[in-house]
């Protein structure tokens, strides 16, 4: 049993700070204490999960927690979406209690690393309402802030929902099968007939559901656009970024590791899936005029196009899905991070206006995230893109390919819209105050990954090995 | 030489657009511009003393393991027919500085930046020896001369600049998952390698390729019924946008045929043989009725590029040498005419804030070194015997009549066409009475701006009158490309 507790060293050190962060609470309400622990946590979980993972891959708890490659991958990104958002949250602090803000961004990343280390459907479970349980207060954490409260109530609402789909799939696949661990499903499905069991196909679909609603893929991602405008920017990026590389990943290992024999029927869903909510999210984005609501429906269709990878059932397919997850999550908390920059005016579309003029580097800074979103190159968008591309037409879904490029081209009215608006239209407000050193670390980081990305865009491909 | 010639010239206007955001000074931004572009045409001087014209095969290749677990290297080489528009856009580049020295006014270096990057992105483009490397610059283009157009144009600018944008990146998605689809089935990307691997595509899958580039080339070219993006962009563009689209950008496009289409899918080709000649001829004669009645010198000349593409992918699909060759040699001539042209039309601009023809008239009678140059500029445009675009006409129009003689007699009416929206232009701004408006304006040219026109006018007489110095470069990979399996 201590042996197996090493699998699970990030998480203890992220659960290990917010405890810490909790009974130092009283102390550390005004400093920034705080952040600095959170930040501490997240590198020295990955260091911890590397450290883990460089004595062997391994599964523990009775075959229930596995650390292997994919599980590290994933950690990583975790940890960065947790110390990047911690950075942007440092302007947007006031009136909320610091500490237990930071513990419950650190409980919340406790329980994405728990999903995606989950070898067992149940452990999947109780990450994924970890996470998203903590992610309900943090949205609704500025209390006199109505937008927020209601945008919290919704998402609680809605997830409480989903997560009913998604334990009664894993029960219905109790029910088949006769267990929750992802290798005993998949062996015992092995002697079964591909599609021969309705009851199967439903249990299959629920799960699938109760991610996708995690991930907000389109029919279910009514509660996306309302929780991120709701939530202070910092906590959109954090969702937008974390909760959508948690949701893929578990879809990932649910899809490879335990109904691999039904990938047929899987990759109809995931088809379904993929091509509504890259044609909702773009086209219903074009009308916003909240640069967060828009940034949610962008975030919808890129969840589409992260879902384009995982549709073909293949491992390849599924390093591509980790591919574009990676470089989303950077692109995402690089634009969310403009966004936390300018403050009030960064809220709106309109608030962009004449930036260029006032802030020559921000706005270049914008303009990069926004064309590595529209998937432009010399930007890790457009590796993204071209790997989960490449894994559709290798499927011979050509179809669905051009389908996807056809919506970039619709995404692309809406973030050069913004682009529009700094360069080419003049500025209506004073010049936003410069922001503080951490938001700017936070941003130089995010850009990096995304130039970098987009310069050797097959940095990831040694890395992003699916299991 | 002991340097990289084709990464050096491609990166090191990038180089200086890094330097001039950095400099953080507005005062330096045009010197070190011009020091850029200037030196990046020193840098590029082996290319021309030391190219082998007897050779088909790409030249000062480069290679570098770039995404190796992709099997895709970064590779540079250049052979006779991408050579002459590095040439050209190197050349223009220097000249749009020259002509943007007191024009551009506001956010100064942001303005020599975006202009660096272009420099950069068309370099990178005709230097790519490998469709990965050729797509990225085509992209990187998009976003300098978006901002170019956007930012620094006239007052229908923003509407030219999206416009712009979603056309061509409309067609280039389509490109994105061709070469997608191409990458799929050969493995590779390298042009040679895929010359080699490309009977692996059936009939049928190179029909549809040949459909998805022609989507991205012939909204660049700009080829019927894709053409409507140009004149809005064209005419609200600063003058060095301008220039760089109508010298550069329009070609990039026919280029990708000649680089992509033809050696790649032959298949492809002859199932759209007939259409593409037919869509270039209407283009000819459809373009040059439309320039005919345009009342703003701007647009005027913009549509002219509709009709004198017309000829360059008309000359293309003949798929005969001299066509070809015609092709080339008057996506060089245009390259230059136009070019030319919107820098007469942005230096007079300058000084009348006006681009209707009706508030010209009689410039000759103050400007008339001006009047010279405009006048050299608009016969060689109208294809004058001694003058380039003759040769060049004259190739694709003899060709064209061998394919299908009504196309060869279509193309001479837009030739004739041609010349009358350029003469009757002449004559409405620069002959006649002295428009009242003008009275007392400085019109002639200072030497800055002469200095900017003179290269321009030399090559313009010197490719006339000794269009071999051109053709030579481009006998050989012609015609290697047509023995290749394209030509019927």
């Amino acid at each position: 049993m201590m042996s197996d507790l090493i699998l699970v060293v990030p998480e203890l050190i992220l659960v290990g700070m917010s405890l810490v962060l909790l009974l130092a609470a009283r102390r550390i309400q005004g400093t920034r204490v705080a952040a600095f622990g959170t930040v501490l946590a997240a590198v020295a979980a990955v260091l911890g999960s590397s450290w883990v993972l460089s004595l062997g891959a391994k599964t523990g708890f009775g075959g229930i927690i596995t650390l292997d490659n994919y599980t590290q991958f994933f950690n990583v990104l975790i940890a960065a979406t947790l110390a990047l958002a911690t950075l942007l949250s440092v302007k947007s602090l006031e009136g909320i209690p610091r500490a237990e803000y930071h513990a419950l961004l650190l409980l919340a990343a406790t329980g994405m690393m728990i999903a995606v280390s989950a070898f067992d459907l149940l452990v999947l479970y109780l990450g994924l309402e970890l996470m998203t349980l903590c992610s309900y207060i943090l949205v609704g954490i500025r209390v006199d802030n109505p937008t927020s409260n209601e945008a919290a109530l919704k998402y609680f609402l809605l997830g409480s929902f989903a997560s009913a789909l998604l334990i009664y799939g894993i029960s219905l696949t109790y029910g088949v099968t006769g267990t929750t661990s992802f290798a005993t499903i998949a062996s015992t499905l092995s002697g079964h007939e591909a599609g021969s069991n309705v009851l199967l196909l439903v249990a299959m679909g629920l799960v699938a559901a109760g991610l996708a609603f995690k991930i907000a893929a389109v029919p279910l991602h009514s509660w996306a656009p309302d929780a991120y405008q709701g939530a202070s920017a910092p906590i959109a990026a954090f969702l937008a970024a974390g909760s959508k590389a948690v949701g893929l990943a578990a879809l990932g290992r649910v899809c490879l590791a335990a109904y691999h024999s039904e990938a047929q029927a899987l990759s109809v869903v995931l088809t379904g899936l993929a091509g509504l909510s890259i044609i909702v999210g773009s086209v219903i984005a074009l009308s916003q005029t909240d640069m967060k609501r828009m940034l949610a429906y962008s975030s919808i269709s890129h969840a589409g196009y992260a879902l384009l990878g995982l549709i073909a059932g293949t491992s390849e397919g599924v390093s591509a899905m980790m591919t574009y997850v990676f470089f989303y999550v950077f692109m995402t908390l690089g634009t969310f991070g403009i966004v936390v920059a300018l403050g009030d005016r960064g809220e709106s579309v309109e608030g962009y206006r004449g930036l260029a003029a006032q802030r020559p580097g921000t706005a270049m800074l914008m303009l990069v995230f926004l064309m590595s979103l529209t998937g432009i190159p010399p930007t890790a968008g457009f590796a993204a893109k071209f790997v989960v591309i490449l894994s559709v037409v290798r499927g011979g879904h050509i179809g669905l390919a051009i389908l996807a490029v056809a919506c970039s081209v619709v995404s692309a009215f809406f973030y050069m819209r913004v682009a529009v608006n700094m360069y080419m239209n003049e500025a209506q407000e004073p010049a936003p105050s410069h922001f503080p050193k951490a938001v700017f670390a936070a941003l130089a980081v995010a850009a990096l990954v995304t130039l970098i990305g987009g310069i050797t865009p097959g940095s990831l491909a040694l890395w992003a090995v699916s299991p | 030489m002991t340097y990289p010639v084709l990464t050096t010239i491609t990166f090191l206007p990038l180089a200086g657009a890094a330097l001039i955001l950095l400099a953080g000074r507005d005062r330096l931004a045009r010197w070190f511009a011009l020091a850029a572009t200037l030196a990046t045409l020193a840098v590029s001087a082996p290319l021309y003393l030391y190219f082998d014209k007897a050779s088909s095969d790409l030249q000062f290749v480069e290679s570098r393991t770039w995404i190796p677990s992709w099997n895709i290297a970064y590779g540079m080489g250049v052979d006779g027919i991408s050579l002459p528009f590095i040439f050209l856009a190197t050349l223009l580049t220097v000249l749009c500085i020259g002509a943007s020295w007191t024009a551009v006014r506001t956010r100064v270096r942001e303005f020599y930046a975006a202009l660096l990057v272009a420099e950069t992105a068309m370099i990178g483009l005709f230097a790519a020896s490998n469709l990965f490397l050729f797509f990225i610059f085509w992209e990187l283009m998009l976003i300098p001369v978006f901002l170019l157009i956007g930012v620094w144009g006239g007052p229908g600018r923003v509407y030219a600049a999206v416009k712009f944008l979603i056309f061509t990146l409309s067609g280039s998605v389509l490109m994105l998952v061709g070469m997608i689809a191409i990458y799929r089935t050969c493995g590779t990307l390298d042009f040679k390698a895929l010359a080699l691997a490309r009977d692996t595509l059936s009939p049928s899958q190179q029909a549809w390729l040949f459909a998805a580039f022609l989507a991205a080339f012939a909204v660049k070219v700009p080829m019927l019924p894709l053409h409507t993006w140009l004149p809005n962009a064209h005419t609200e563009a600063p003058t060095a946008g301008s220039v760089i689209l109508a010298g550069i950008l329009l070609k990039m496009g026919a280029y990708g045929f000649l680089r992509v289409s033809l050696p790649l899918l032959p298949h492809g080709v002859q199932l759209f043989l007939k259409p593409m000649l037919v869509i270039s001829v209407a283009a000819i004669v459809y373009g040059a009725y439309v320039t005919l009645v345009q009342t703003d010198v701007k647009r005027l000349i913009a549509f002219s590029s509709v009709s004198h593409m017309g000829f360059v992918t008309l000359g293309i699909f003949t798929l005969n040498r001299s066509g070809v060759e015609g092709a080339i040699l008057q996506m060089i001539n245009h390259g230059i005419i136009s070019a030319a042209l919107f820098l007469c039309v942005g230096m007079i601009y300058e000084r009348t804030h006006t681009r209707e023809i009706s508030d010209y008239g009689g410039v000759a009678k103050t400007a008339p070194v001006y009047s010279t140059l405009l006048a050299l500029f608009c016969l060689a445009a109208a294809g004058t015997p001694g003058l380039n675009s003759f040769v060049g006409e004259f190739l694709i129009i003899g060709s064209a009549f061998r394919t299908q003689a009504w196309l060869g007699a279509l193309a001479v009416w837009g030739v004739a066409l041609g010349t009358t929206y350029l003469i009757w232009l002449y004559y409405r701004v620069v002959m006649g009475e002295m428009n009242p408006s003008l009275v007392g304006l400085k019109l002639e040219l200072n030497s800055r701006e002469m200095a900017t026109l003179a290269p321009l006018a030399v090559l313009a007489i010197c490719l006339g009158l000794h269009p071999e110095y051109l053709l030579s470069y481009l006998h050989v990979p012609v015609a290697n490309l047509l023995a290749s399996g394209v030509a019927p």
